[in-house]
């Protein structure tokens, strides 16, 4: 990687190139990413690959009018801050699009490791080997489908014509693994595990493809499942796709401001049972979307969404903020690329008092369910899906693994039939989930 | 750029792929009257494939001149070397393949280039106001217009260089409508490899508006389904995301050697033989497919590839890797989305062939059942081939007929189950993926489509 001068003056530099062309106010965002990665495809090495990109993404504001333009060729950069420009002035003007001025940022420790940078290919290469000699010790019917470990570089600098100037470097491994198992004729579900780490020392791809290859196994020899109302317990895998997609869309800030999260206007009431906490942190130690400040510059900060059962807050970037007259929370997502979004960076479900297996000792009869194939609509609230690698409890145990059963029900209601959460969490991407159990799910067997 | 290309490769010791992309990208969206986003993105660069030992390496760069090139091949070769040790099974030969040499410029009369700013904004805010002043129910509206238009050459030591030229516009709306505290959602979306009087020939923004609004409209009153395993008739749409959801992944030889079911299944029975699947580098039966694709990012030339043949499985979808491997021709599906991405195997255009049964003979003969049109919200597919995908639009058929909508219905299975129940096929044909894209790692734009067909799946419903 460079030196952080280098990204910054490239900054300055499209800066002052973008009001030579006429915009008012300006907003660069530059990031470079450097990336070694090993894949492994069909339980042996693949492809080994190594990437650099610098990327510089434009805003110009003229007359609160504002266009967007990004490059990652050095030469188009005036192009770009002109195309910007023009894009600007090819648009409607709103009295939201102006620039906030900067706050302090408080830099975060813990997210990059010196150590990274000689993480060579070959290190890479020696973790993937690693994968595949474990799948096959843990059992012979494993197939490794596919299977990645990268080291990823990043530098961040943005700077507006408001005196914001901030640099970031971090680095992040992540390593994932899919998996199925086959038995003669039998071939199990996919099964997924990702992790990731900021330092070499914490680069552990062994509980990725024990996961996967668990996941994996328990679904080979499943049977028909059964058809009833009844509770689930879902697995943190689970838990994103049905539930954390609806929370993440509900409290956008823009969703809100376009009255499209029936939330937006709920601030203050109780929209769950009251067991749940959800709390974004983006300088959570170890946060796998950790940072010092997020896509606009705005320091990232801790915020509770939701306590126990009320919504709390919305997050909102700068844009959404101004217009729903509310405070800027640091939630500006997205890369170069692209506008500044909305969007949360670590996102937990607080952990309740119970163990994973007394929430099932409580079950008499119901279904864990430890993925889910489907689809939940974040505005309705409706989700219906397959139920992967999944158990039915009977008398408090898990009685036997179960194929082709649907689950279906509103997320709305769910939040507020849950009736219990975990002590242990797991990371999930950026997310630490816990169990969870439901009331009142419609299982139908196929 | 072709030749300088062409002389770093010709100099290359030992197999190297080389190629160059220009991408360039517009992107306007509007929320409830308020401009969203309007934005242009240029990437640029060249990525490197090479093969040493028998393992590939990849590098890719922004730097076009000759010296930032041959610094990427040597650092795609060095990874090659970095893993070659380690490899179990060594690449002997990519498989021969007819590489192309040719030029493909843009297949339209009306150039997206052509259309200003002005007038696509002016588009997009129109269509957005449309669908805001349909009712007071309408809370939320969303108009998005965007194009991606690309410039490759592919250059590989044994021969390719291919000139190419796409570009790709979609257009999509969005709408929420909300009574007693209940908010559902109406979308629509299409999207066609071509230009502008293209993108609009199937259906009109103005009809998009008037269907979206109507879905989000009718979904606030709409009960639930039933859950359980009845007859089905899937429209072209719901037919295309079958085709390449549920069964396309499970034939792309690199999932087939991952475990999937389809290792065992070569020319078997694995549906019924009124059904013949196709992937195809051109736009079969109807102009505008999205994943026109004359040359594959390998260098090879398409060519239109029957997987299924009147219920049996004839072919896998392959590379040069993977159909070296199998002992057959390249099919010419390795794709890359970006400069960075190295190419994997991808579909193009997915479909089933029509049959002979009109629509409304379909409908007649089912009793009890649904007729499910349109990717709705979310939807996965295994390698074992079981499915799950949101319907965009469920209504009811009793005895014959039509009835009400249902709402958020999905349909699930055994994709080959599914396909070997099919009793009817119908005689219209369309790609209908909207403005869909494949994820697989990296993005890829395809189509898919078909006729109408009638067959058994499982409607996912409450108890």
């Amino acid at each position: 990687m460079g030196n952080s001068s280098e990204l910054r003056e490239r900054c300055q530099q499209a800066l002052e190139l973008t009001k030579k062309h006429g915009a008012d106010e300006v907003e660069i965002f530059a990031q470079t990413a450097q990336t070694v990665a090993v894949d492994v495809e069909n339980n042996d090495l693949h492809t080994t690959s190594s990437q650099q990109e610098t990327m510089i993404g434009i805003r110009a504001f003229v007359n609160q009018q504002v266009g967007f333009a990004c490059t990652n060729v050095d030469e188009d950069l005036e192009t770009a801050c002109a195309d910007a420009v023009q894009l600007a002035k090819g648009s409607p003007r709103d009295e939201h699009n102006l620039l906030d001025s900067p706050l302090p940022v408080t830099p975060v420790q813990e997210i990059y490791d010196t150590n990274a940078e000689s993480f060579s290919a070959a290190d890479a290469v020696g973790q993937a080997i690693r994968i595949l000699e474990l799948a096959e010790s843990i059992d012979k019917r494993i197939i490794v489908g596919n299977a990645s470990v990268s080291s990823n570089l990043v530098e961040r600098c943005i700077a507006n014509s408001r005196g914001l100037d901030q640099f970031e470097r971090s680095s992040l491994f992540t390593y994932f693994a899919l998996t199925t198992a086959k038995d003669g004729e039998q071939v199990s579900n996919m099964a997924f595990r990702f992790d990731a780490s900021h330092f070499v020392r914490d680069l552990d791809v062994e509980p990725v493809i024990r996961g996967a290859s668990a996941d994996a196994l328990g679904s080979l020899g499943a049977g028909r499942g059964e058809s009833f109302l009844g509770p689930v317990i879902l697995t943190p895998e689970a838990v994103g796709p049905i539930l954390g997609s609806l929370i993440t869309f509900q409290l956008n800030g823009r969703n809100a401001l376009r009255g499209a999260s029936r939330w937006g206007k709920a601030l203050g009431n109780a929209i769950a049972a009251p067991l749940l906490t959800v709390v974004d942190d983006g300088r959570l130690a170890g946060g796998v979307a950790t940072s010092a400040f997020d896509r606009e510059g705005t320091p990232c900060a801790r915020l509770v969404l939701i306590e126990n059962g009320v919504a709390k807050s919305l997050m909102h970037n700068a844009y959404t903020a101004r217009a729903m007259t509310a405070s800027n929370t640091g939630h500006a997502s997205g890369s170069a690329r692209s506008i500044p979004g909305i969007g949360p960076s670590n996102i937990s479900i607080q952990p309740g008092d119970v163990r994973k297996d007394d929430l099932i000792a409580d079950v008499q009869h119901g279904l864990l369910v430890s993925r889910f194939s489907g689809s939940s609509n974040p505005i309705s609230g409706d989700f219906s899906g397959v139920a992967k690698a999944a158990y039915l409890i009977k008398d408090g145990k898990l009685d036997r693994p179960v194929t082709g059963t649907l689950i279906a029900g509103n997320a709305f209601e769910a939040l507020q039939s849950l009736s219990g959460i975990s002590s242990e969490t797991e990371r999930v991407f950026a997310s630490t989930l816990p169990y969870l159990r439901i009331e009142n799910i419609s299982i139908t067997a196929e | 750029m072709q030749e300088l290309l062409q002389r770093i490769a010709a100099k290359s010791e030992g197999w190297i792929e080389l190629r160059f992309q220009s991408r360039s990208t517009k992107q306007i969206a509007v929320r409830n009257g308020e401009l969203e986003e309007s934005s242009s993105k240029r990437i640029q660069g060249i990525g490197v494939r090479a093969l040493v030992d028998g393992v590939f390496g990849f590098a890719s760069t922004t730097d076009l001149s000759e010296t930032g090139i041959l610094r990427a091949v040597e650092a795609a070769q060095g990874a090659a070397r970095t893993s070659a040790r380690a490899k179990k099974h060594h690449i002997e030969e990519l498989a021969q393949a007819t590489l192309s040499t040719g030029s493909y410029p843009l297949q339209t009369a009306d150039p997206l280039d052509a259309h200003p700013l002005e007038e696509k904004l002016a588009l997009v805010m129109d269509i957005d106001k449309r669908i805001r002043d349909s009712g007071d129910v309408i809370v939320s509206s969303n108009v998005s217009y965007a194009e991606i238009q690309d410039e490759k050459v592919i250059v590989t030591s044994d021969g390719a260089c291919a000139h190419l030229f796409s570009a790709i516009p979609e257009f999509r709306t969005m709408a929420v409508a909300q009574k007693d505290g209940e908010q559902c959602f109406g979308n629509s979306s299409i999207s066609v490899q071509g230009g502008w009087t293209e993108l609009f020939s199937i259906r009109s923004p103005e009809e998009m508006a008037e269907y979206t609004v109507r879905m989000a409209i009718e979904q606030l009153t709409a009960p639930h389904p039933p859950g359980g395993t009845t007859t089905v008739v899937l429209d072209p749409g719901l037919v295309g995301v079958l085709s390449h959801e549920a069964i396309g992944h499970t034939v792309e030889a690199d999932i087939v050697l991952g475990g999937a079911i389809t290792l065992e299944k070569m020319d078997k029975e694995v549906a019924s033989e009124l059904i013949t699947l196709i992937d195809s580098p051109t736009s079969d039966h109807q102009p505008g497919a999205t994943g026109n694709l004359p040359v594959d990012d390998e260098g090879v030339e398409g060519r239109r590839t029957t997987i299924i043949d009147r219920g049996v499985l004839r072919s896998y979808l392959h590379n040069r890797e993977t159909a070296a491997h199998f002992g057959v021709e390249p099919t010419g599906n390795a794709r890359a989305f970006e400069y960075s991405d190295a190419p994997i195997i991808r579909m193009r255009n997915t479909y089933i062939e029509p049959g002979e049964t009109s629509l409304e003979e379909m409908i007649a003969g089912v009793d009890d059942g649904f007729y499910c049109c349109g990717l709705g919200f979310g939807g996965q597919a295994d390698s074992n081939a079981e499915f799950m995908f949101g319907v965009r639009e469920a209504r009811r058929i009793k005895k014959g007929k039509i009835g009400e909508l249902v709402r958020g219905a999905n349909i699930s299975g055994n994709a080959f189950d599914v396909l070997k129940s099919v009793d009817a096929v119908g005689n219209k044909f369309q790609w209908d993926l909207g403005a869909g894209t494949c994820g697989k790692g990296q993005a890829a734009k395809v189509d898919a489509g078909g006729p109408h067909l009638r067959c058994k799946a499982t409607i996912g419903g409450r108890q």
